[in-house]
């Protein structure tokens, strides 16, 4: 049951990773809101599925909506939100401007949460979703536990494929042109801040999915669970698998949170210091970070280029993912001819 | 003469003191290859900037085939049929060379996120005459056996003709080539020459920013120079030796060229 747990986790922040793939990794923008998308889908779907709050416990609308009503509704919230905030945050703003408004974005969200206790039951959080529909489904708890993970992976399979889809079209080739260089995209007639905005909304919906996936998986959230450092380890995810490659997103959520959990469950734990566990793996996702970048930085998978036609496919064949193609020294112009200085006249 | 397809009136633009561009009036008709040339900091790429929405003039106007473009983004102008080079050349750095002339295409409507998720093999499907064109420009600029090669990897002059095979996708009406010279050998020069001629004679028209005087004399049918954001002079190559503040400004005394 162990396992069963910690593939599902994983599974669902793949799902999470997934969405921040196509603003970070297509569209270039380094979000640090994005794992308030995931908090606000989940507190969504709590509120709108576990009815009326029993004092003292406080939070907002308190309704006994079908789970799956529930979790559109709670994706829609999500959306809206970064509809918002992305608004503001992607018209001008870039880089690490972009970054730090979109961090000042979600840690006034975070207080927000935490201290207007009518929102979302403040410090406390709330609680209550303890697997939906086990009686109706006449399951035992661990055996909701294995549907579930069923359920979760199969989401994540549909995600991926639609992500994947979504990567190969011009829409995605598009939106990696905007990262590559906003002014010549522009200059070609693209509308970034449009273009950054659609992938934003599309990745916050992924996010919010994940949120109300993670509701229903931990059955209790409060603000303990969306510390900002928690979108870090996605980021390392995400460096580790590959930036831009769908696969490789998942793969590097897979051994990094299996990697991560695993490896800290089995160090010594001494009495005095508890925190060593926690302390160690923060460490040991930086150290992963800056030995990927140094080493691999296109991660584990690289970003695919959109290849063509019957050399594409026998390009395609001979080069294994993650080998660098030899600069090629066929066509064009030699290279030799470049090494002269332009012949620039009075000027 | 057809009549001018880029008219630019009175356009003027500071930053903060300093008049990058002062009153700047001048013409270019329809089907003409002009040279606008001038000493460094005499408003060119300003003016290219103003011209193709990458900044907002002050005060004058713009007008491109009988709109206005004052107030008009970049995209937007870019859709009207006026595409722009930058002095460096912008490549997309990590996308093939295909992918780099595919996006060049006018192709908005298939990058509609929904259709590409509802619609993708019809999508595909339609994409197959824009390849086959951009194979045929790959082909025309000799970067054909480089298609699938990410941009990054190019020599300096491969990019340059990249930036061309782009243009030659976009099939733009007008053409602002913002120093297509620089860094550029003799015999990529050449080919850079044949290129802008090759879109005169297309019937696209043409702005050079260049300071290669040669290049200017040889592929122009009229020259624009500017000093200090203003126009000093404006029409054939060959009238210019005989204005003295085109001399003083720019040409210098004696001024070889050959």
């Amino acid at each position: 049951m162990y396992w069963v747990s910690v593939i599902t986790e994983a599974a669902v922040f793949a799902i999470l990773a997934l969405g921040l793939d196509v603003v970070w990794g297509w569209a270039g923008d380094f979000d640090l809101a994005f794992y308030g998308y995931l908090a606000l889908g989940s507190y969504m779907t709590f509120v709108l599925t576990i009815g009326k709050p029993v004092a003292p416990v406080q939070y907002i609308i308190g309704g006994h909506l079908p789970l799956l009503l529930a979790m559109v509704l709670a994706v829609a919230a999500v959306v809206c939100l970064a509809a918002v905030i992305g608004a503001v945050a992607l018209r001008n703003l870039r880089d690490i401007y972009f970054a730090v408004t979109t961090l000042g974005a979600v840690s006034a969200l975070y207080l927000l949460v935490e201290n207007y206790t009518p929102l979302f039951n403040g410090y406390n959080g709330v609680y209550g979703l303890v697997n939906p529909g086990q009686t109706a489904l006449n399951l035992t708890y661990n055996g909701y536990r294995i549907v579930f993970l069923g359920v979760v992976l199969v989401i994540l399979a549909l995600a991926y494929l639609l992500v994947q889809r979504l990567s190969r079209s011009p829409f995605g080739r598009m939106l990696r042109s905007v990262r590559e260089d906003e002014r010549a995209a522009a200059a070609y007639g693209r509308r970034v801040f449009s273009a950054k905005y659609r992938a934003y909304l599309f990745g916050a919906a992924l996010a919010g999915l994940a949120g109300s996936l993670f509701a229903i998986f931990i059955s209790a959230f409060n603000p303990s669970a969306w510390t900002p450092q928690e979108l870090l380890v996605i980021y390392a995810a995400i460096l580790v698998g590959g930036r831009g490659n769908p696969r490789g997103v998942i793969a590097g959520v897979f051994v990094v949170y299996i990697g991560l959990v695993e490896l800290t469950r089995f160090l010594p734990s001494p009495a005095s210091r508890p925190d060593f566990g926690p302390a160690l793996r923060q460490i040991l996702i930086g150290l992963m970070i800056v030995l990927m970048l140094k080493f691999r930085p296109e991660g584990l998978f690289r970003e695919r280029p959109g290849l063509d036609g019957a050399q594409g496919l026998a390009a395609r064949l001979l080069r294994p993912f993650g080998t660098r193609a030899a600069p090629a020294p066929a066509g064009g112009v030699p290279a030799a001819e470049e090494q002269a200085a332009g012949d620039r006249g009075a000027g | 003469m057809s009549p001018a397809l880029l008219e630019i009136e009175r356009l003027t633009k500071s930053f903060g003191g300093v008049h990058a561009v002062r009153e700047c009036t001048f013409s270019v008709p329809e089907g003409q290859v002009a040279g606008l040339i001038g000493p460094n900091g005499a408003g060119k790429s300003t003016v290219v900037d103003l011209v193709s929405g990458f900044g907002l003039a002050d005060s004058g106007s713009v007008t491109f085939a009988g709109q206005s473009l004052v107030g008009k983004r970049p995209d937007v102008i870019s859709r009207l049929g006026l595409i722009r080079t930058f002095q460096t050349p912008r490549e997309w750095r990590n996308l093939t060379v295909m992918d780099n002339v595919l996006l060049a295409r006018r192709q908005f409507a298939r990058e509609s996120l929904w259709r590409s998720i509802t619609r993708a093999r019809r999508i595909r499907r339609e994409e197959e005459a824009d390849r086959a064109a951009v194979r045929a420009i790959l082909e025309r600029f000799q970067l054909a056996d480089l298609k699938n090669e990410l941009a990054v990897r190019l020599s300096g002059g491969q990019k340059r003709l990249l930036e061309f095979a782009r243009i030659a996708a976009a099939e733009p009406r007008m053409i602002i080539l913002d120093e297509p010279m620089g860094g550029v050998n003799p015999v990529l020069g050449a080919r850079i020459g044949q290129a802008v001629r090759q879109f005169a004679d297309e019937g696209r028209t043409v702005i050079v920013v260049e300071h290669n005087l040669p290049f200017i004399e040889k592929i122009c049918d009229q020259v624009i120079v500017m000093d200090l954001g203003e126009v000093i002079a404006q029409g054939p190559f060959s009238g210019l030796r005989a204005t003295p503040r085109v001399v003083d400004a720019y040409l210098g005394m004696d001024q070889s060229h050959e």
